[in-house]
């Protein structure tokens, strides 16, 4: 049976999440997916919209399906990767550029390394280092990132971790330790990162704050073992919170925007040298739209992009109709379409034209 | 205030704070009675400033290294003697981007190091557009620090937050050699005017999510977002992308803010620079940077200078974040958590056509009541903040 996003809305005003995991792990499973919720879980999940391939492969399939191929995969864990550099802001010329470092979403997707071993290497690179210079900041920077702490509410404990970061023997969070290495296991390893990684990971996919009582029994499965983060991520994914995130969009990072254009206009994610310069310079800007707006017409005037001319097109309703579906994940509605065909009749009306209004469209810079 | 006839000496002796007096400067009094802002200050009887730009000088910067050592910063000192000295201004050490926000936000409130996130706080960003109308073309910021640097343009606060922010422009984010070739590979995108652009414009307004209330809107502020987005391909063609080395970050953002003057005239421009913080690991290359963004703020002040209209109506105030601390560590570098004098005091300059000229006032403030002293000159008040005023300003 196909239910469509209105059924979830309804769902979500009439009943309360049961407290039973495993009926309420039923119950989403078998929701099938409608074209705005593919697109949205394969950005949660993936970074980006789903390829045309994909598109075809998925669309109106359950979610419990598509979690099954795509967590764990390569590409998780090369979207999950890049979220945790610019959460700790080591992008730019920060960017662990290593041999080591680039084989961390590999060796994750092989189930070489566990979330929390790849979090300790970061840690330890020297781009974290070059990132957070000098006791004071590191110290500060492990203590806040990692562990989720207000360092002036425990000025001793920061003390003490920046004596040991100097190589003085201290008591810092319960252990002695006397090294900056130190400082990063003692921290990582604690119970705090745990519920730190939970609730942050979990906010960052359900666009949420994690309920309390999840929070608890979560931290203490990851704190126990670091591995059952990928079945955590499903049970989130397959929870009633992530039917509500569904129904509300939230804003695209530019990151995402930038590898959202590239397979929305090309089917390919953007090269590393497609996508750094791009997302950097978006970055420099509070309100982006000016230069998203730039760089999504330099994609469509590009050679690489191949648009309809208007008389080859049998039936414009029906484009017009499909472009709706593929890039805002919906059909258009009937006054949208009825002024989009008016104004493709219209000669100085391109098929470019269309497609640049709903690429930089309020609608299209969420999911 | 306890200087109201300034002689050439006071300002020597504050402004380039000799090794001698150093040990004085140290031990003034960090206490001292402020006055709670007053509510709502009117616009000041002839009053002739219209635009102020506020430079973050920061990253971490000692005044022994500012003013305690003239020959790094003499076009500042410069500055010094046309306008007012404050030696005295108390940080907090929030963290790099903790303390810059509270600059501007007027409340000091601690915020992780790496937290990329807006605060709830308005900024002065918000008040000066929300409470004065100004467009986003009015209030401006420039910066150096990368994608955490644009969360100063605006805050979480209901009442305030994105429609009220600064138009944020980060220099090394956009004017890159990298970027720039990227645009030129691709080739500049074919221009949307005339009837294709109206069409463009009704598409847009069309699609259902942005409504027809917002229509107007979107209408309103296209037209901003049009010049910004132009000004942003014209400025690619210039040669701010060309800069490179060290602290050329913070170079980039005195360059927009000076372009930007001339181009835009805006009401408000907010500089926050930040490559200072080399100094973790290089105090030559510490002194290097402040050289070379003294020289840039030089060439900042004369475009002002040099533009009657500017000249006559720009105010400007300059202030790290905070210091470093006293002694170097084992790199030969300066950290900041010693909690020493060097790192908690620090010196704000303030230049400008209604201040006072050639004053040293040490009088101690905090960093946060720059932010209250520039709505009031304003006639805005921060309802929010707790900044206060800054005594002595005026002429």
């Amino acid at each position: 049976m196909r239910i469509h996003r209105h059924d979830f809305k309804l769902q979500d005003r009439t009943s309360t999440p049961s407290q039973d995991p495993q009926q309420r792990t039923t119950a989403a499973r078998i929701r099938a997916m409608d074209a705005r919720s593919l697109r949205t879980v394969f950005f949660d999940l993936l970074g980006r919209p789903p390829l045309s391939a994909e598109r075809e492969t998925w669309s109106g399939r359950g979610l419990d399906e598509l979690l099954d191929e795509l967590l764990g995969s390569r590409p998780f864990w090369s979207e999950w990767w890049a979220e945790q550099l610019y959460y700790f802001l080591l992008i730019d010329r920060f960017r662990p550029e290593t041999e080591a470092a680039r084989a961390i979403p590999e060796k994750l997707a092989e189930g070489r390394l566990s979330v929390r071993d790849a979090l300790h290497r970061l840690a330890l690179t020297s781009s974290f280092e070059l990132r957070n210079p000098g006791a004071d900041t590191f110290v500060t920077v492990v203590m806040e990132q990692f562990c989720g702490m207000t360092v002036q509410d425990v000025k001793r404990e920061l003390e003490l971790g920046k004596a040991a970061y100097d190589g003085r023997s201290a008591r810092f969070l319960g252990h002695t330790i006397d090294s900056q290495a130190g400082v990063v296991k003692t921290c990582i390893e604690s119970k705090q990162a745990a519920r730190h990684l939970v609730s942050r990971e979990y906010e960052r996919y359900l666009k949420q704050p994690i309920p309390k009582e999840r929070q608890i029994t979560d931290a203490r499965r990851f704190f126990r073992d670091p591995y059952e983060f990928l079945s955590l991520v499903r049970e989130w994914f397959l929870s009633p919170e992530y039917l509500m995130r569904l129904n509300h969009p939230v804003p695209e990072s530019n990151r995402l925007f930038v590898r959202g254009i590239f397979v929305d206009l090309l089917d390919r994610l953007p090269t590393d040298e497609e996508m750094e310069p791009m997302r950097y310079a978006l970055d420099g800007l509070s309100d982006a739209r000016p230069l998203r707006a730039v760089l999504v017409q330099l994609l469509i005037d590009g050679e690489e992009v191949r648009l309809p001319t208007k008389e080859s097109l049998e039936d414009p309703a029906a484009w017009i109709d499909g472009l709706f579906r593929r890039l805002l994940g919906r059909p258009a509605a009937e006054d949208e379409l009825a002024q989009f065909t008016r104004a493709l009749k219209e000669p100085e009306c391109r098929t470019r034209t269309v497609v640049y209004a709903l690429m930089t469209s309020r609608e299209y810079y969420s999911y | 205030m306890t200087h109201t006839d300034p002689t050439r000496r006071d300002l020597l002796r504050g402004a380039a704070l000799s090794s001698a007096a150093w040990p004085v400067w140290k031990a003034w009094a960090p206490h001292a009675r402020r006055d709670a802002f007053p509510g709502r200050a009117p616009l000041r009887e002839g009053k002739k400033t219209e635009r102020v730009v506020f430079i973050a000088f920061a990253g971490g910067v000692r005044t022994r290294e500012t003013f305690g050592t003239p020959a790094n910063v003499p076009n500042l000192v410069g500055m010094a003697a046309e306008g007012v000295l404050y030696p005295r201004m108390r940080t907090a050490n929030l963290g790099h981007f903790g303390a810059t926000l509270s600059i501007f936000t007027g409340i000091s409130e601690p915020r992780g190091i790496r937290d990329n996130s807006r605060g709830p706080d308005p900024t002065i960003f918000e008040y000066l557009r929300k409470d004065l109308g100004l467009s986003s073309s009015d209030v401006w910021i420039t910066t150096s620090g990368g994608a955490q640097q644009t969360n100063y343009a605006y805050s979480l606060h209901p009442d305030y937050g994105a429609r009220y922010g600064a138009t944020t422009l980060d220099g090394d984010g956009i004017f890159n050699r990298e970027f720039r070739d990227l645009l030129t590979r691709y080739g500049m995108p074919e221009p949307i005017a005339g009837r294709e652009k109206e069409l463009l414009t009704r598409l847009r307004g069309s699609i259902r999510a942005t409504g027809p209330d917002s229509a107007k809107d979107a209408a309103k502020d296209a037209a901003n977002l049009a010049r910004i987005e132009e000004y942003i391909l014209t400025e690619l063609t210039r040669g701010t992308s060309d800069i490179t080395g060290a602290g050329a970050g913070d170079a980039k953002a005195l360059r927009l803010a000076r372009n930007l003057l001339s181009v835009f005239k805006p009401k408000m421009i907010g500089v926050v620079l930040r490559n200072a913080d080399i100094a973790h690991g290089s105090f030559n290359g510490y002194q290097e940077v402040l050289r070379r963004n003294d020289a840039a703020v030089g060439e900042l002040w004369k475009a002002v200078q040099a533009d009657d209209e500017l000249a006559q109506t720009t105010a400007f105030f300059i202030l790290p974040e905070f210091g470093r601390d006293r002694d170097l560590n084992s790199r030969r570098g300066l950290d900041h958590g010693d909690g020493s004098d060097d790192l908690r005091w620090v010196s704000c300059l303030a230049w400008g056509p209604d201040f006072k000229r050639g004053v040293v006032n040490e009088t101690p403030h905090q960093v946060i009541d720059v932010m209250g002293t520039v709505c009031d000159l304003f006639g805005v008040d921060p309802v929010l903040a707790k900044a206060k005023r800054l005594k002595g300003l005026y002429s």
